[in-house]
């Protein structure tokens, strides 16, 4: 294992955040302000946040921990759909959210207990088969989801009896994005991020060192799939609109090529990369469909040229081209 | 047994063989590559449905003979696969554990395929038909059977059985499995292990286009089934044994039944949950595979 002595851990430049975190609430809380003219680019800029919420969330997953759950999307998918339900059988949208969270982490900690014994491609494979499993339960069980027809007209969540406005649901996306990140920062800074951080460098030598790699790796996916959840509980209200195919495996790979392509890693990369492209199926409007182009485009870009992302620049292409440092549960690799 | 249970049983054993084996030809195609070079191709349904779309595009849309077309459509997976080898695949030939970078890449590659497909066939139709091979009917028994289908069940198996005595007899096949089971040692016997790369590169796309104009020519299909390939033919090769043919072969046509009695009784859905559960417990506890090398 070479590659351990080789690999930098990424942990000392995201420490001292403090500038660019502040810069970034405060852009945060004003562009609903500046954009609130333009309903449409607040719309846009507020599913961005969402999109940073998740694409931390995954980062904790894929650029910490090291495994790539494919199944995401599908995982914000379950929060919303139990928030719509539960908020359509009058609760109250502000006790949905956690329930509806609390569910998807649960689902998502259950779900992850194959990363126990699959590594690398093995475990990622699965992910994509829980994926597809979870879309299609959405599309089967269409007495609660009604089926492929989505569920429409899903109305803002209110406060306090009256109904919220697009400009205070948006500074509650920028809230919710920000305090994502802040949550992300100081995990990453903790003892509990940097064990991560050594479970992904090597998890059978983190085991060696007395770190309970079950235990962490269940951790992480507990919070993970919790950032998924509040994301799509946020999200159906917003759209006001859900389906299987709003939480389906693209969906997934969209959430990891913002991480990918942004920087895996780092905080502020996946940040980026979110900003990027979360708004291109928005701006692209009728030819949305190019955009599936484009993303796939890039997952390769990503993977020939530049691994590290745009945080990781990409002058270490050569030696970082072996990706997640894994090795397949049932084959050695053949050098 | 009554005239109706008859024909259902038959009808579903028809249906069950005809898509037995064109799950093991996609499957066998996957497995070919994966076993070789490493790279899960999870590409492979939409390669599956360009396949069928070229062929429909030439029938339908050129009124070229569909015998004619689908040796056209996979004399064209051949270019294809060496261009893409050559652009993508062959520079992480010497990484370690590529097999995730593949992965990735290849659905790239899926995400790719999708969207020019929505934005070109998905805006034509939402079902695609391809005149048959051969006209009349058939009756086995009761049933009757579109001739057409047989000739498409009679082909995919011929195809089976010689790519099964191309790997096991040919001197490519031999050298092929020899890079299989051992790189180093194939490449110490003279084995050229580049070329024999690429070979089952094009060879294993070559399949996968056969399995898709030959479903093509059996249904009519949409744009949907690329997932539902991708996934099947993954399911297929996972618990039949990556890397194993045989495995393959014997797993796609189990599924191929499964498929047609099951959503004879109940719904394709219900097919889809119960083999993508075998997968999940095979990868769980067995990662080799039923049939491993």
């Amino acid at each position: 294992m070479t590659t351990v002595a080789e690999t930098k851990d990424p942990s000392p430049r995201s420490i001292g955040h403090g500038l660019p975190l502040a810069c970034f609430a405060a852009v945060a809380f004003a562009t609903p302000f500046l954009l609130s003219g333009n309903r449409y680019l607040a719309f846009v800029a507020g599913v961005t946040m969402i999109h940073i919420l998740w694409a931390s969330g995954m980062n904790l997953l894929y650029g910490y921990t090291g495994l790539m759950p494919l199944m995401f999307a599908g995982l914000a998918g379950i929060s919303a759909y139990m928030v719509v339900g539960l908020t359509a059988a009058g609760w109250s949208f502000w006790l949905a959210l956690p329930v509806g969270a609390l569910a998807a982490s649960i689902a998502g900690t259950i779900l992850g207990l194959p990363s126990l014994r699959l590594k690398g491609f093995y475990f990622t494979l699965c992910s994509l088969v829980i994926q597809t499993v979870v879309t299609l339960a959405f599309v089967y069980f269409s007495g609660l989801t009604n089926g492929d027809t989505g569920i429409s007209q899903i109305p803002l969540p209110s406060f306090a009896g009256t109904p919220l406005s697009g400009l205070a649901y948006d500074l509650v996306l920028a809230a919710s994005a920000v305090i994502g990140v802040v949550i992300l920062m100081v995990i990453v800074q903790s003892t509990l991020g940097r064990r991560l951080i050594a479970i992904r460098e090597d998890d059978e030598l983190a085991g060696m060192l007395g770190i309970n790699v079950t235990g962490y790796k269940m951790i992480a996916f507990f919070i993970g799939s919790l950032f998924a959840g509040i994301g799509g509980a946020l999200y159906a209200p917003y759209i006001g609109f859900i389906s299987p195919r709003s939480f389906d495996v693209l969906i997934s790979m969209n959430i990891w090529l913002m991480v990918a392509f942004g920087g895996r890693g780092t905080i502020w990369g996946p940040v980026i990369g979110a900003v990027l492209l979360a708004p291109l199926s928005f701006l692209l409007q009728e030819y949305y469909t190019v955009k599936d182009v484009l993303y796939g485009l890039l997952i390769i870009v990503v993977i020939v040229a530049m691994p590290g992302g745009i945080a990781g620049g990409f002058k270490r292409k050569r030696r970082e081209a072996a990706a997640p440092v894994d090795v397949a549960a049932s084959r050695r690799s053949v050098k | 047994m009554s005239d109706v249970n008859l024909i259902i049983l038959l009808s579903t054993i028809s249906t069950g063989l005809i898509l037995g084996s064109i799950f093991a030809l996609v499957a066998v195609g996957v497995t070919i590559v994966y076993g070789s070079i490493w790279m899960p191709n999870a590409a492979n349904g939409q390669f599956f449905v360009l396949a069928a779309l070229l062929g429909w595009t030439m029938t339908v849309s050129w009124g070229i003979h569909p015998a004619i077309a689908a040796l056209l459509v996979i004399g064209i997976s051949v270019p294809l696969s060496y261009a893409l080898e050559y652009v993508l695949v062959r520079r992480f030939y010497d990484v370690p554990n590529r097999n995730i970078s593949y992965f990735v890449l290849s659905l790239g590659i899926t995400q790719i395929l999708t969207g020019i497909f929505s934005f070109t066939y998905g805006r034509w139709s939402d079902q695609f038909q391809l005149p048959p091979l051969v006209g009349g009917i058939t009756f086995v028994g009761p049933l009757p059977v579109a001739n057409n289908r047989l000739v498409v069940l009679a082909l995919a198996l011929a195809i089976l059985a010689s790519l099964f005595a191309l790997l096991r007899y040919h001197r490519y096949g031999r050298a092929i499995r020899a890079v299989f089971q051992n790189r180093d040692a194939a490449a110490l016997r003279g084995v050229n292990v580049k070329a024999s790369y690429s070979l089952s590169f094009a060879l294993g796309n070559a399949v996968i286009f056969a399995g898709g104009i030959l479903f093509a020519l059996a249904y009519s299909f949409d744009l949907t089934v690329a997932w539902t390939m991708s996934i099947t033919a993954f399911a297929i090769m996972i618990i039949g044994g990556p890397g194993s043919v045989l495995g393959a072969l014997i797993v796609g046509m189990v599924f191929g039944f499964t498929q047609a009695a099951v959503s004879t009784v109940a719904s394709p859905t219900i097919a889809a949950f119960s083999y993508l559960g075998a997968m999940l417990l095979i990868l769980l506890f067995k990662p080799s595979g039923l049939f491993a090398r």
